[in-house]
C-alpha cells in the first residue's frame, strides 16, 4: 500500500509538471508561423512572379530541346546529345507540364484575378487574361490535349480538353484582356512597374495579345480552315514597332536574373551540351544572311558573344512575328500582293536588302524561311512551324525515327489524374491528336522525311 | 615531456586523496575472473557510501575511505564489470584498519545483472529486459580505429544496425539504420542522446547531396575517446519513452566519468595511415580523345576538344596516366587524448582533450578534417540524499574539402573522365589558367566562360574554396535526489548549441563559373531539453515488487542560419563575399517545440517474471492544432524461465533461459511548417539543367510555393511487435540472443502528388503512408576457451529485414528528386522498400508491352519475342531489327539498394592476459548499386568495357554484354549489332551509356565481404614499464581497417554512396570515393 506521505510527495510532483504544461509553450510566435516565408501576396506581386515564370516557359529547356529537334541548335554531349536523337520520356519535360498550372502559373492568376475585380482594375485583370493566354496556348503547343475547363477546379482527375479546345479557349481569354484593356476609369491602374515589359501599358499589351491571337490561330491551321483569315484578323492590331516587341528583361547580375541560353552554358555548367547546327549555319551561308554572326559564333560553335550574355533581352513575340504571319496568312488567303507588301516591311526591319522576293509558290517558300531563320532561339516557335508546314524539310538525326511531335505529360500529373495517358506509346510520341499526318512539305521540296 | 605534464597535474589531486586518507579505511584487493585471469576495469565500490575505485590492467584495486565515514558499520563491497555477473561481499568499516578483499567473477557474458540505460532518465538491469538493446562498449569503439566518427564505429556492432560511411575522405557522413527505414521523408537516422540530452545528428552539405562536398554527420564531433558505452534502443517498445522522435530508434551515448580513488591518467596517441582502394574500377588506356577513330586535335590557342576518349589507338610508346591513382595519397589521421579522472568519496570527475588531425587521401593541401574536444564531467555527493553533477563539452572541427560527387569540379568527376593519354600535370598553363583536358590551351577567363569543361582534377586538389569552421558545446546540469528509499528524482538540464560556418567558392576559371563565385553560410542551432522523473519502487513481498516513473520532458529547437551568394570574383583572392561583384543572400529560421509527459510502470515477480508498461504523450509545436497531443503506448514482458527451473545459478547446459516479448508505438514529427501554405520568395522555376529564375525581378514577385501545407498533420507512428529469448548453454560458454520483430508504419508523411491542373500545386503534405518493416535478429557468441591464460571467443550476427511500402495514397510512387539522376532517382514505391532506385530499362520480352518504338504503329513484344526461333525466356532482352536493344520509355523499379540480409563473424583470443588478436568479417548480401560511374565512363569512352570498340561482330546474346543480357529475342535476335567503330561509339554515347535513359543497365549487385577490422593488442605492465615511462601500463594496438574486400561490384566501392546520410536513398554511386583501407598503430599509456 502506498502511504499518505508517499501519495503528497506524487502529488507535489504532479504539480511540479503541470506548471510546464501551459499551452503556449507548443504556439505562438515562429512556433505558428513561418519565418521563412509570407503568408499574403499583393496582384502586383503575383504579376511578375507569372510574368519571369512565362519567360522560362518560352526560354529555358523546351525552349533548347525544340531548337535541337526543330535543327536550329545541335545537341552535343551528355544528356543533351540523347535528346538530339530524339530519346525523351516522361521526365524530359522536368515539369514543365505541371508549371502551366502551379506556382508562377495559372494558380497564381487565379490567386490575382480576384484581387483585380476586388480592386474594380480591369488593366490589372486583363494583363492576367493575356499571360494566362501565353500560358496555355503555349502548353497546347507543347503537349496537346490539357486540363484547361476543369483546372484549378479541385476535381479529382479533370478531364482534358482537346487540343483546338483549349486553342479556342485560349482566343476567348485573350480577347478578354484585349476587352478589359480598353477600359478607362480612374481604378484601372494595372500592373504598373510591376509590369517589367511595358510597364502596365494598356496599348503595347493590347498589341501584343492582337500577335499572340495570331500565332496561336496559325498553330491550328492544319484542322481550322479558317485559321489564316482569323490571323489575318489579328495582325493589323498586333506588334507593330520593335520598341514594344515582348522581351525577356534579364539583367546581367544576379544570376538568377540573367538570360537563361547564358546560365546554361556559363554557371549551370553545361557549356557544350549543345552547338550550333550545320543545318541552319549553311542556310544562313547559303542565303549570304547577316544574322550569321549575329545569331552565332561559329568559331565557338555556340550563340554569339551578343546573344548569350546574362543581360541578351531575347525577343519572344515580336514585330517581325507578326509582319511573317501576315505575309503567310494573305499568300494563303490568296492575296499575294499583300504578301509582298509585308514580306517586304519585314526583310527591311531586319537587315535584309537586294533582291524582290519571288511570285507563286517560291514566295511561300522564301517567308517560311524566314520565319524559320526568325524563329532562331524561340525553339518552340520554330518546331511549331515544323509541325504545321513540314518547312524546313529537316531529315531526322536517326534514320529509323520520326521527329517528335509533342512532350509527354509529367509523371506527376499521369500519377494524380486517370485521364492523362501513359507514355508508354513508343519513342516517338503521337502526333497531336486532331491533326492529319504530313505528306509534303509546304514549302514545296518534296515528301516529308521527318513525319 | 607528457609526463611531466602529468605529473604536474596529478599532484595536486593526490594531495587531496592523502589529506582525506587521515584515519581512514584503505581497502584492496584484486578481481579475476574464474579462469585466474585479472579483470581490469572493474569498479570496486561500496554502494551504501557511493565511494570506489576500478581496477588496473593487473585487476588490483586500492581505495580509502575516510574515517569520518567508517563507524564500525558493517556494509556491500560490491565488485562489477561488464561481461560478468557483479558480486557483492559484507566487509565492515573499523576506522584505521585496512582491508583486503579479493574477488573472483563468474562468466556473465548475457549482462544480466548490468545496469541499461533504457531512456529519459530510466534505468533497468539486463535480466529484467523485455526488449532488445544493444550495447556496444567502449573497446570495441576504440577497436573500430575511426576516431574521427563514433557512428563510422558503429558499423558491424549490432545486428539490424546498418551502418554506411560515405567515404573514406575526411569529414565524410555515416549513415545509420535501424532494421529498416521507418519514414519515407528524412533520412531515417535514429534520435541520438548524449548523458540524457538529445543531440543533432544532421547531416548537412553546403550547396547539395549530389554534388558539393562531403559532409559530417554531427554525431561524429563527439570523441569516441570519451564513450563508456553505446545503448542502442532499437525497436519502438524500447525507444517509446522518446514518443514522436523515435520511430527510428535511438541511440543513447554514456560518456566516461571519473571513480573515488588514486587520480588515473590515460594519455592514447593513434596514427592511422589510409589508402584507397580502387576495387575493380577499370579504365582503358588504349584510345585516345576524339571522335569515331580520330584523335581530337588541337588547334591553337582556346580550342576546344571533345570530352570524349573515341579516337585513335595511343601509339606505342606513347605514355599514359593512371587517373585514378595520381589523384590519390596515402591519407594520414593522427588521434590523441589525454583522460583524467578521480575524485574522493564525495565528488568525482573526468576530464579529457582530444585532438583528431585527419589529412586525408585525395592528394593537396585542401583534403583535411581537424577536430579538438573538451570534456568535463563532474558530479558531488551533496548530502546522502542530494546528488549534483555537470558535464560540459566543446568541440572545435575544421574542414578542408574537395568538391565531389555530380559536379563539374568534381574531383572525381573530372579526373576519370579524362583521355589516359592527357596528363593533368602540370594543372596551370602559362598564363596561370587551369588546363582541363577539353580546353587545354586557355588565354583568358572570358575565353573559358562557354567553353564547357570539367575542371583539372589537380585544379579542384588545390582550391581553397571549401571550408567549414565548427564549434559546439553540449553542456548539462543533472541533479539526483532521493528523500526516501522508496522515491527518486532525476533531473537533466541541458544545451546542444553550434556555430557551423561554411565556405563553398569557385576560384577563377572554375568549370561551374569561371569568373568565380563564393558561398558562404552560416548557421547556428541551439537545442535545450529539460526532462524530470520521479521514480517510486515499493516491494510487496521478497517476490513482488514495483516501480513508477513519471516523467515530463520539455525541448526547444531552434535553427538559424543566413547564407550569401556572391558571383563574378574582382581579384583571383580572396575567396570572400566583399570580393565578388553580386551577391545574393537568404536566410532560413525554424523553431519547434516539445512538450511531453511519460509515466512507466514495471513489476517484478518471483525473481523471474518482468513486467513493463508506459506511455508518452506527446504535445509537438510541428504537430497540427488538430492533433495537438498524441500517445505512445508501450508494454513488455521477460520470463527469465531458468530461473523458474530453479537453475539461479546460472549453471549447465541451458544455463539461461529467458523469453520475452513487448510492444511499443513510437513516432516521428511532421517537418516544421508543413501546417502551413505560403508564398515563395525565391524560386518560380529552375530545370533540370541548373538555369533558374526567380522572383526577385524590378520591384520583386512572389509566387505560391509548389508544396500546399495542411492544418491537420501528425505525428507518424510505428507500431511494433517484437519477441525473442536470449539463452546461455554449457555454464555460459555460449549464448544465443534471437529477436523477432514486426513493425507497421501508418500515418507516413508524404508529399503527396496532387495534380496541378486541379489544384495548382504539384504536392500536399499528408498522413496516411504505410509501411512494414518486419525482420529476425540473431547473436551467437561462443567462448571454446577459457583459461587462465587463453580466452578465445568466437562470435557471429546475423540481421534480415524486409521493408514495403503499402500505401502511398493512391501513388504508385514517390521520387525523391535531388537523390540520384535522371535515368536513376531515388523513390519510395509501393510494394519495395523505402529508397529504391526507378528509371527505364530496355525494352524486354514477358512483360507484356505493346509498344511503337520504331514510329511505324503500337506492336505486341511479347508476339515479337515469342516469334524468335526457340521462342524467348521472360525478361529476355528485346531486340530491334539492327540487333539493337531499344529503350523502353515506361519508368519503373531498376534497383534495391537495401540488402537482404547482413552478417558478421568476429573472433577475439586473448593469450597470457597480454596478447589480444581479434578480426571482424562484415558480410552485406543483396543490396543493389547504380553505378553511375560506370555509366558514365562508358559514354566518355574512357571505361576499359569500351574496348570493345575494336571488333567488328558485336552482337547482344553472343559476345556483348552476355553476362548481364544472357537471353535475348525479338526480331534482331540473331543480327551482329555493331561492326564498326563508329557504331560502337554511336551506341555508348547514347542508349548504351550513361546519359542514355536506361539506367537499368549500370544497375549492380552491391553484395559484399569486407575484413573490416583485424587487431593486434600487447599490455605492457611490468615494473620497468613503470620505471622507464612513468606509466603503470601501456597499450599496443595495431589495427587494419577495411583491408580487403571481396564484391563483384564493378566500380569503387559498393558500399560508398554519394548522398552519404543526406540522401534517404543508399546505393548511388556517382563519381564519389570509396572508402580507406586503413592501418592504425595506437599507444596508450595508462597511470
Amino acid at each position: 500500500m502506498i502511504n499518505s506521505s508517499k501519495f503528497r510527495l506524487l502529488a507535489a510532483l504532479a504539480l511540479i509538471s503541470a506548471a510546464g504544461c501551459k499551452g503556449d509553450f507548443l504556439t505562438g510566435g515562429d512556433l505558428s508561423n513561418d519565418p521563412n516565408r509570407p503568408g499574403v501576396a499583393s496582384a502586383q506581386q503575383l504579376f511578375t512572379g507569372v510574368q519571369s515564370n512565362l519567360w522560362a516557359l518560352w526560354g529555358s529547356d523546351l525552349a533548347r530541346v525544340t531548337g535541337m529537334w526543330a535543327q536550329q541548335f545541335q545537341g552535343i554531349i551528355s544528356q543533351y546529345a540523347t535528346l538530339e536523337q530524339y530519346a525523351h520520356d516522361e521526365t524530359t519535360t522536368g515539369g514543365f507540364q505541371q508549371g502551366l498550372y502551379s506556382g508562377g502559373g495559372l494558380i497564381d492568376l487565379s490567386n490575382l484575378d480576384p484581387l483585380a475585380v476586388k480592386a474594380n482594375d480591369k488593366h490589372m485583370l486583363g494583363t492576367s487574361q493575356i499571360l494566362e493566354g501565353a500560358i496555355m496556348g503555349t502548353g497546347a503547343d507543347l503537349f496537346g490535349d490539357l486540363v484547361y475547363s476543369q483546372a484549378l477546379t479541385g476535381k479529382p482527375n479533370p478531364v482534358l480538353d482537346k487540343q483546338a479546345a483549349v486553342y479556342d479557349s485560349v482566343q476567348k481569354i485573350l480577347s478578354a484582356g484585349i476587352t478589359n484593356l480598353q477600359s478607362n476609369t480612374a481604378t484601372d491602374i494595372g500592373p504598373g512597374a510591376y509590369d517589367l515589359n511595358y510597364g502596365g501599358d494598356p496599348a503595347a499589351w493590347t498589341r501584343a495579345a492582337h500577335t499572340l491571337k495570331a500565332r496561336f490561330y496559325m498553330h491550328t491551321a492544319k484542322t481550322n480552315a479558317n485559321a489564316y483569315s482569323l490571323a489575318l484578323q489579328e495582325v493589323p492590331l498586333g506588334l507593330n514597332d520593335p520598341a514594344i516587341d515582348y522581351k525577356g528583361v534579364f539583367q546581367a547580375v544576379p544570376q538568377a536574373e540573367t538570360n537563361f541560353y547564358f546560365q546554361f552554358n556559363g554557371p549551370a555548367g553545361r557549356g557544350g551540351y549543345m552547338g550550333d547546327n550545320p543545318f541552319l549555319i549553311n542556310l544562313l551561308v547559303s542565303r549570304n544572311d547577316p544574322r550569321l554572326n549575329d545569331y552565332f559564333d561559329t568559331a565557338a560553335n555556340y550563340l554569339s558573344s551578343t546573344r548569350n550574355a546574362p543581360n541578351y533581352q531575347q525577343t519572344f513575340v515580336s514585330t517581325t512575328e507578326n509582319l511573317l504571319i501576315w505575309a503567310e496568312a494573305a499568300f494563303r488567303t490568296g492575296d499575294p500582293a499583300t504578301a509582298i507588301v509585308k514580306f517586304q516591311q519585314y526583310r527591311a526591319l531586319v537587315g535584309l536588302s537586294g533582291n524582290i522576293p519571288p511570285a507563286g509558290p517560291a514566295l511561300l517558300t522564301e517567308i517560311l524561311t524566314e520565319e524559320y531563320i526568325n524563329d532562331f532561339q524561340l525553339g518552340e516557335e520554330a518546331w511549331n512551324l515544323y509541325k504545321r508546314t513540314c518547312f524546313p524539310n529537316l531529315v531526322p538525326t536517326v534514320s529509323t525515327l520520326k521527329i517528335p511531335r509533342r512532350f509527354y505529360y509529367d509523371t506527376g500529373e499521369r500519377q494524380t489524374n486517370t485521364n492523362i495517358p501513359a507514355a508508354g506509346s513508343g519513342i516517338n510520341a503521337a502526333f497531336n491528336q486532331d491533326d492529319p499526318a504530313a505528306v509534303n512539305s509546304d514549302g514545296g521540296n518534296g515528301v516529308c522525311a521527318g513525319q | 615531456m607528457w609526463k611531466r605534464i602529468l605529473l604536474a597535474v596529478g599532484t595536486s589531486a593526490l594531495v587531496a586523496s592523502v589529506a582525506s586518507a587521515q584515519g581512514g579505511i584503505t581497502i584492496s584487493g584484486t578481481v579475476t575472473n574464474e579462469a585466474g585471469a585479472p579483470l581490469p576495469g572493474a569498479t570496486v565500490f561500496i554502494p551504501s557510501l557511493n565511494v570506489g575505485t576500478q581496477t588496473n590492467d593487473r585487476g588490483q584495486y586500492s581505495f580509502v575511505v575516510s574515517g569520518n565515514r567508517a563507524a564500525g558499520q558493517t556494509t556491500q563491497l560490491t565488485a562489477r564489470v561488464i561481461g560478468y555477473s557483479a558480486r557483492s561481499v559484507p566487509v565492515t568499516l573499523t576506522q584505521g584498519q585496512s582491508l583486503s578483499q579479493s574477488f573472483v567473477l563468474a562468466s556473465n557474458p548475457l549482462r544480466l545483472g548490468d545496469v541499461v540505460v533504457t531512456g529519459a532518465g530510466t534505468t533497468t538491469t539486463r535480466e529484467k529486459l523485455g526488449v532488445t538493446i544493444n550495447t556496444v562498449d567502449s573497446s570495441s569503439i576504440r577497436r573500430a580505429a575511426t576516431p574521427e566518427n563514433i557512428v563510422s564505429a558503429l558499423a558491424a556492432k549490432a545486428p539490424g544496425v546498418e551502418v554506411r560511411t560515405q567515404s573514406g575522405e575526411p569529414g565524410a557522413s555515416a549513415d545509420i539504420k535501424i532494421r529498416g527505414g521507418a519514414s519515407l521523408s528524412g533520412t531515417n537516422q535514429p534520435l541520438f542522446v548524449v548523458d540524457g540530452i538529445p543531440i543533432d545528428n544532421s547531416t548537412s552539405s553546403t550547396t547539395g547531396g549530389d554534388g558539393s562536398t562531403v559532409s559530417v554527420n554531427r554525431a561524429a564531433d563527439i570523441n569516441p575517446a570519451d564513450i563508456e558505452s553505446v545503448d542502442i534502443l532499437k525497436g519502438s517498445a524500447a525507444a517509446a519513452i522518446y514518443g514522436a522522435r523515435a520511430a527510428n530508434g535511438v541511440v543513447l551515448i554514456t560518456t566516461r566519468r571519473g571513480h573515488s580513488g588514486p587520480t588515473r591518467y590515460t594519455y592514447s596517441s593513434e596514427l592511422r595511415f589510409d589508402r584507397i582502394d580502387r576495387g575493380n574500377l577499370q579504365l582503358q588506356t588504349d584510345y585516345a580523345q576524339g571522335s569515331n577513330g580520330n584523335t581530337a586535335v588541337c588547334g591553337g590557342p582556346d580550342c576546344a576538344l571533345t570530352s570524349n576518349s573515341y579516337g585513335a589507338k595511343i601509339a606505342a610508346g606513347t605514355p599514359v596516366y593512371d587517373h585514378v591513382g595520381e589523384i590519390y595519397h596515402p591519407g594520414l589521421t593522427s588521434d590523441n587524448v589525454l583522460t583524467v579522472s578521480g575524485g574522493n568519496d564525495a565528488t568525482t570527475f573526468y576530464a579529457s582533450g582530444g585532438l583528431t588531425a585527419q589529412n586525408g587521401v585525395l592528394v593537396g593541401p585542401d583534403n583535411k578534417y581537424n577536430r579538438a574536444t573538451v570534456r568535463l564531467k563532474a558530479d558531488h555527493q551533496v548530502s546522502s540524499k542530494l546528488r549534483v553533477g555537470g558535464n560540459f563539452s566543446f568541440y572545435d572541427t575544421r574542414g578542408n574539402y574537395v568538391q565531389k560527387g555530380s559536379n563539374v569540379s568534381g574531383v572525381l568527376l573530372g579526373a576519370l573522365r579524362t583521355p589516359p593519354n592527357f596528363n593533368n600535370l602540370p594543372y596551370l598553363n602559362q598564363f596561370g589558367l587551369q588546363r582541363p583536358y577539353r580546353f587545354p590551351n586557355p588565354t583568358d577567363v572570358p575565353s573559358m566562360e562557354n567553353a564547357g569543361y570539367y575542371d583539372n582534377p589537380f585544379f579542384v586538389l588545390n582550391s581553397p574554396g571549401n571550408r567549414s569552421e565548427f564549434n559546439r558545446t553540449i553542456s548539462s546540469f543533472d541533479a539526483a535526489y532521493d528523500p526516501s528509499d522508496w522515491l527518486a528524482f532525476k533531473y537533466t538540464l541541458g544545451a546542444d548549441q553550434y556555430a557551423d560556418g561554411r565556405l563553398e567558392a569557385l576560384p577563377l576559371t572554375s568549370a561551374g563559373n569561371a569568373p568565380g563565385q563564393v558561398f558562404r553560410s552560416d548557421a547556428t542551432q541551439l537545442q535545450i531539453d529539460h526532462n524530470l522523473t520521479a521514480t517510486a519502487s515499493h516491494s510487496f513481498s521478497d517476490n513482488f515488487s514495483t516501480t513508477l516513473t513519471l516523467g515530463q520532458n520539455l525541448n526547444s529547437r531552434r535553427n538559424r542560419q543566413i547564407s550569401s551568394t556572391g558571383t563574378q570574383l574582382i581579384a583571383a583572392s580572396p575567396l570572400a563575399l566583399q570580393n565578388t561583384v553580386s551577391q545574393t543572400s537568404g536566410e532560413s529560421k525554424s523553431l519547434a517545440h516539445i512538450s511531453s509527459y511519460f509515466a512507466q510502470a514495471t513489476a517484478d515477480f518471483y525473481n523471474q517474471l518482468y513486467l513493463t508498461a508506459g506511455i508518452r504523450n506527446d504535445g509537438f509545436s510541428t504537430f497540427g492544432a488538430s492533433n495537438r497531443r498524441n500517445n505512445f503506448p508501450k508494454a513488455s514482458i521477460a520470463w527469465s524461465f531458468t530461473n523458474a527451473l530453479g537453475n539461479t545459478e546460472q549453471r549447465g547446459i541451458l544455463s539461461f533461459g529467458k523469453l520475452r516479448a513487448a510492444y511499443g508505438e513510437t513516432g516521428k514529427e511532421p517537418p516544421v511548417y508543413g501546417t502551413i501554405t505560403a508564398f515563395s520568395t525565391t524560386s518560380t522555376f529552375g530545370s533540370g539543367y541548373g538555369d533558374a529564375i526567380n522572383t526577385l525581378f524590378g520591384p520583386a514577385g512572389l509566387v505560391s510555393s509548389l508544396s500546399l501545407g495542411n492544418g491537420n498533420l501528425r505525428p507518424e507512428r510505428s507500431r511494433e511487435f517484437e519477441f525473442g529469448g536470449d539463452f546461455g548453454f554449457f555454464n555460459q560458454r555460449a549464448d544465443l540472443s534471437v529477436t523477432a520483430y514486426h513493425k507497421r508504419t501508418s500515418d507516413v508523411i508524404i508529399q503527396v502528388p496532387v495534380s496541378a491542373a486541379a489544384t495548382g500545386y504539384t504536392a500536399q503534405l499528408e498522413n496516411g503512408a504505410q509501411l512494414k518493416n518486419q525482420g529476425v535478429e540473431l547473436v551467437f557468441n561462443v567462448r571454446p576457451i577459457q583459461t587462465a591464460n587463453v580466452a578465445w571467443e568466437i562470435g557471429t550476427q546475423y540481421a534480415h529485414n524486409k521493408g514495403a511500402v503499402e500505401s502511398l495514397l493512391g501513388a504508385q510512387f514517390i521520387p525523391y528528386n535531388n537523390e540520384g539522376f535522371t535515368g536513376a532517382i531515388g523513390s519510395s514505391t509501393l510494394g519495395f522498400a523505402p529508397g529504391v532506385i526507378r528509371g527505364s530499362d530496355f525494352i524486354r520480352c514477358g512483360r507484356g508491352l505493346q509498344l511503337d518504338y520504331d514510329g511505324t504503329g503500337v506492336k505486341d513484344i511479347d508476339a515479337l519475342c515469342a516469334a524468335t526461333p526457340g521462342g524467348y525466356k521472360p525478361g529476355a532482352l528485346f531486340l530491334g531489327a539492327n540487333g539493337q536493344p531499344i529503350p523502353d520509355p515506361t519508368d519503373r523499379v531498376i534497383a534495391d539498394p537495401n540488402p537482404k540480409y547482413a552478417m558478421n563473424f568476429s573472433s577475439s583470443l586473448k593469450l597470457w592476459n597480454k596478447l589480444t588478436l581479434s578480426g571482424l568479417l562484415d558480410v552485406r548480401k543483396g543490396g543493389q548499386v547504380w553505378d553511375g560511374t560506370r555509366g558514365v565512363l562508358i559514354t566518355k569512352g574512357v571505361s576499359a568495357f569500351t574496348d570493345v570498340r575494336g571488333t567488328t561482330n558485336g552482337q547482344f546474346g553472343k559476345n556483348f554484354y552476355t553476362d548481364i543480357y544472357p537471353n535475348v529475342a525479338g526480331p534482331g535476335y540473331n543480327t551482329v549489332a555493331f561492326t564498326t567503330y563508329a557504331q560502337w561509339q554511336t551506341w555508348f554515347l547514347n542508349n548504351g551509356g550513361g546519359f542514355g535513359t536506361v539506367g537499368q543497365q549500370f544497375i549492380e549487385d552491391g553484395s559484399f565481404v569486407k575484413l573490416r577490422e583485424l587487431s593486434l593488442t600487447y599490455t605492457l605492465d611490468q615494473a620497468w614499464v613503470h620505471n622507464l615511462v612513468g606509466f603503470t601500463s601501456a597499450d599496443i594496438r595495431f589495427t587494419g581497417k577495411n583491408l580487403h574486400t571481396w564484391t563483384k561490384y564493378k566500380g569503387l566501392d559498393p558500399e560508398a554512396n554519394l548522398g552519404g546520410s543526406e540522401f534517404l536513398t543508399q546505393g548511388i554511386d556517382y563519381f564519389n570515393s570509396p572508402q580507406s583501407r586503413s592501418f592504425v598503430v595506437s599507444i596508450s599509456l595508462n597511470r
